[in-house]
């Protein structure tokens, strides 16, 4: 008996002497998202392999997280084995071989097949493919191809909607006032702005737009109050985003990567729908904060602003939403309500295209077999129904159709149902490794517009006129 | 005689250290370490850079960096663009500068008295240039807000209107030039102020008995004691706000449009978003060129000075 139990002691001595102890270690913006998934794994995290593995974060504040990764990346020092990373990033990082293709495990393994089948195509497109494939022939494939390069996991998935104060907008004086002034009632509850359009929208912003001294609501203003405000800003992506969504509802469009080399820019980056499309997105800052007359109006500003009740409505990220319904950061915490953003009627349906937001993780190209597979094992726990429905519930958004289908989705956050309603209309920006170029170009030729410098065609044709020099010098047009 | 192993070991280090220690070697040995850390982490980078500015590389690609020449330099002396930033970095430099001088000149007269609590408000007034740029910018950014700030606060008790300074390009560039001036005209007046706490005071004393006027006094007395210094944090400052970056970017982002975007900010696009290694190499080089240039002609205008004193 004695020498039983000594050889099952040294059986298992021998297991644990085998098991190794592998940190993952991940760069990722510093944000509740990000820090939800380093809590959970502490909390529940067991490698299934029986390794001792550690999921290690390294929280980067977001204004410099794409220098200190890109740093990381380009200097060779191989510090992180997963990489929280933006859509538009993927070819830049994958033309410089950083980022693993993940072709031959999926093709291995039917648990990241049954993943990749779950995930939102709109999600797959955008997150995970490069070179681009769209969001349509993803869901024609069923998710997974092995024709198309994949390479991420959504790590947080994104959408913007619509945040608005419904102590205004369900007011009764003021509900009469604006039916009299334009013949149609102010959307109180949030189904009511499913019909809600562009022209609508700006008729709220001119409607609630009211100055000090004024009455609002049967209160007497003391500080200025705005009728409407969205993305108008110059540093990173921010007015992007926005027209992006403008650009798409009126049927005009960016350059189609998918489709290079034919897919052109002039005549498409600066066609008549994009023009339109543009100047109606300018004309509806005439009520946003003065701060959009600046260039410096982005997604924390309006955050900022309609949390002091300055704006009756605005249009803003999901992740962005916890925050403005805490009655510690929010003075309107208690009278917001969310609903679906407003739309461009075309051939009689309403369009709701717009720029899809948050980010995949990916996995690097120079980690061993072992690490590699235990950094795979981390991304089924953190996809699998369980993880996902813990993040949701702790106000986060799962891009797993699984998940989203879930009767209780809508009710575990107040915005869970326009984020849920919101994807299938989210399309990306480009993933060519010339998109900084393009990006930061754009971003400044959109500014000149907002601050009145220049006109909106103006504006697109000097956008066209760049991207069709540089993409033809890299070789991506005909 | 047949001497140990161990003692002509003791005996040859001692050598060694005899023969360091001459008075000849101790200097440069003493100065070795700091030299060789300044070798490593700027002549080696620096030199690294330069011969990067004469290849096509980009840190973001796999492909073989090809040797391009001069041709990085010919595309940016030729490229509109960068004529834009280095005319708005011309505008921010004098601007900023020409106010600090003044403001930092004003300051360092009025420090040259003596009056109660000069101390302690020397203190103040100095405290800006001991602050981090990132501090300053986001001050500045929240004080030129035109919702929350205190400057569009200030403007709307008189007009009724919130007032956004960086609307307008002319508009955001006197926000940075503010904000730089703000910043650094306390350096302008500490070294001013040094120059004119120097001027002995029988000099005044001799003035005064000869009823000199106070213009005059000021000319031929207190400006040519402080003229070098003025010389110098004109040149200081020059160079700097030549290379401004921190403000700009933290409080216009270069905006609007890219009415503020200085030739510094240019660079940094160039190399970090669009990832053109070898151009934003070059670029640096060319900051470099007009920074030498710049202290080439200080030194020229201080050597003008003591031929002519001489």
């Amino acid at each position: 008996m004695k020498k039983y139990l000594l050889a099952s002691v040294a059986i298992l001595a021998g297991s644990a002497a085998c098991a190794e102890d592998i940190v993952i270690r991940m760069a990722a913006p510093d944000w509740g998202p990000t820090r939800f998934m380093q809590d959970y794994a502490n909390e529940t995290y067991t490698a299934p392999s029986g390794n001792n593995v550690t999921l290690e974060i390294d929280f980067i504040p977001w204004a410099n997280f794409f220098d200190r990764v890109n740093a990381s990346l380009n200097s060779g020092e191989q510090k992180y084995q997963m990489i929280v990373s933006d859509s538009q990033w993927l070819g830049n990082f994958v033309e410089a071989g950083h980022f693993l293709k993940l072709n031959e495990y999926i093709e291995a393994d039917p648990e990241l097949q049954a993943i990749m089948q779950d995930v939102h195509p709109a999600l797959v497109a955008g997150f995970s493919t490069y070179p681009h494939v769209p969001a349509e022939e993803i869901e024609a494939a069923g998710g997974y191809a092995p024709d198309i390069s994949y390479y991420g996991f959504p790590q947080f998935p994104d959408a913007y909607f619509t945040y608005y104060r419904n102590d205004l907008f369900c007011d009764e004086a003021e509900n009469a006032a604006f039916e009299e002034q334009y013949g149609a009632p102010l959307p109180c509850e949030p189904a009511d702005w499913d019909d809600v359009t562009w022209e609508d929208w700006g008729n709220y912003g001119a409607f609630f737009t009211r100055t000090a001294g004024e009455t609002l609501a049967g209160e007497t203003l003391s500080e200025d109050v705005y009728g409407i405000a969205y993305q108008a800003g110059k540093p990173l992506d921010f007015s992007t985003m926005q027209i992006n969504a403008f650009l798409w509802q009126w049927g005009g469009g960016i350059w189609d990567e998918s489709n290079e080399p034919e897919a052109q820019v002039m005549g498409v980056v600066n066609s008549p729908e994009n023009i339109e499309a543009f100047e109606t997105y300018l004309s509806l800052l005439d009520y946003a904060p003065p701060i959009a007359q600046t260039g410096q109006m982005g997604i924390f500003e309006i955050q900022d602003l309609y949390m002091q009740g300055k704006i009756a409505a605005i249009i803003d990220w999901a992740a962005l939403a916890a925050p403005v319904v805490d009655p510690a950061t929010s003075s309107v915490a208690d009278v917001t309500s969310f609903a679906m953003m407003p739309g461009h009627m075309r051939d009689g349906e309403i369009d709701r295209s717009a720029n899809l937001g948050g980010q995949p993780f990916v996995l690097t190209s120079w980690n061993d077999e072992t690490v590699t597979r235990e950094a795979l094992d981390v991304v089924k726990w953190w996809l699998s129904e369980e993880t996902q429905i813990a993040a949701v519930k702790a106000g986060g958004q799962s891009g797993l159709q699984s998940v989203m289908n879930n009767p209780e989705y809508d009710s575990w956050s107040p915005w869970n149902e326009y984020f849920r309603r919101s994807l299938p209309w989210q399309k990306d920006l480009w993933h060519v490794p010339e998109m900084f170029e393009m990006l930061t170009q754009q971003q400044e030729e959109f500014d000149r517009a907002i601050t009145g410098q220049i006109s909106a065609e103006e504006a697109l044709n000097n956008v066209a006129e760049f991207q069709d020099e540089l993409l033809r010098d890299a070789g991506r047009l005909d | 005689m047949h001497l140990p192993a161990a003692f002509t070991a003791r005996t040859s280090g001692r050598g060694i250290l005899r023969w360091l220690n001459a008075p000849e070697r101790r200097g440069p040995l003493l100065v070795a370490p700091a030299i060789l850390t300044l070798l490593l982490v700027n002549i080696l980078p620096l030199l690294w850079s330069f011969g990067l500015s004469f290849f096509n590389y980009r840190a973001n690609r796999m492909a073989t960096p090809r040797f391009d020449g001069l041709e990085n330099y010919v595309d940016l002396l030729g490229d509109d663009r960068v004529w834009e930033r280095f005319v708005t970095t011309g505008l921010i430099v004098t601007g900023s500068v020409g106010l600090q001088l003044v403001v930092g000149f004003g300051l360092a007269m009025l420090f040259a008295r003596k009056f109660p609590l000069r101390r302690v408000l020397l203190m103040l007034v100095l405290t800006p240039m001991m602050l981090s740029f990132v501090s300053v910018g986001i001050f500045f950014k929240l004080f030129y807000d035109p919702t929350l700030g205190l400057l569009s606060w200030f403007v709307a008790m008189f007009t009724g209107e919130p007032f956004a300074i960086m609307a307008t390009p002319a508009g955001a560039i006197w926000a940075i030039v503010i904000a730089d001036a703000w910043m650094w005209s306390p350096f302008v007046m500490l070294l001013v102020l040094a120059g004119l706490v120097s001027v002995p005071d029988y000099l005044y004393e001799a003035a005064q008995v000869d009823r000199a006027s106070h213009w005059r006094r000021f000319k031929t007395i207190t400006f040519p004691y402080v003229k070098g210094l003025i010389l110098l944090a004109l040149l200081f400052r020059t160079i700097e706000t030549f290379k401004t970056f921190e403000l700009v970017y933290l409080i216009t982002a270069g905006g609007p449009g890219t009415a503020t975007e200085t030739i510094a900010v240019y660079a940094y696009r160039l190399g970090f978003q669009n990832f053109r290694t070898s151009e934003a190499s070059a670029m640096a080089y060319l900051i470099l060129f007009i920074v030498i240039v710049l202290t080439s002609l200080y030194l020229y205008l201080v050597k003008q000075r003591n031929s002519e004193e001489v």
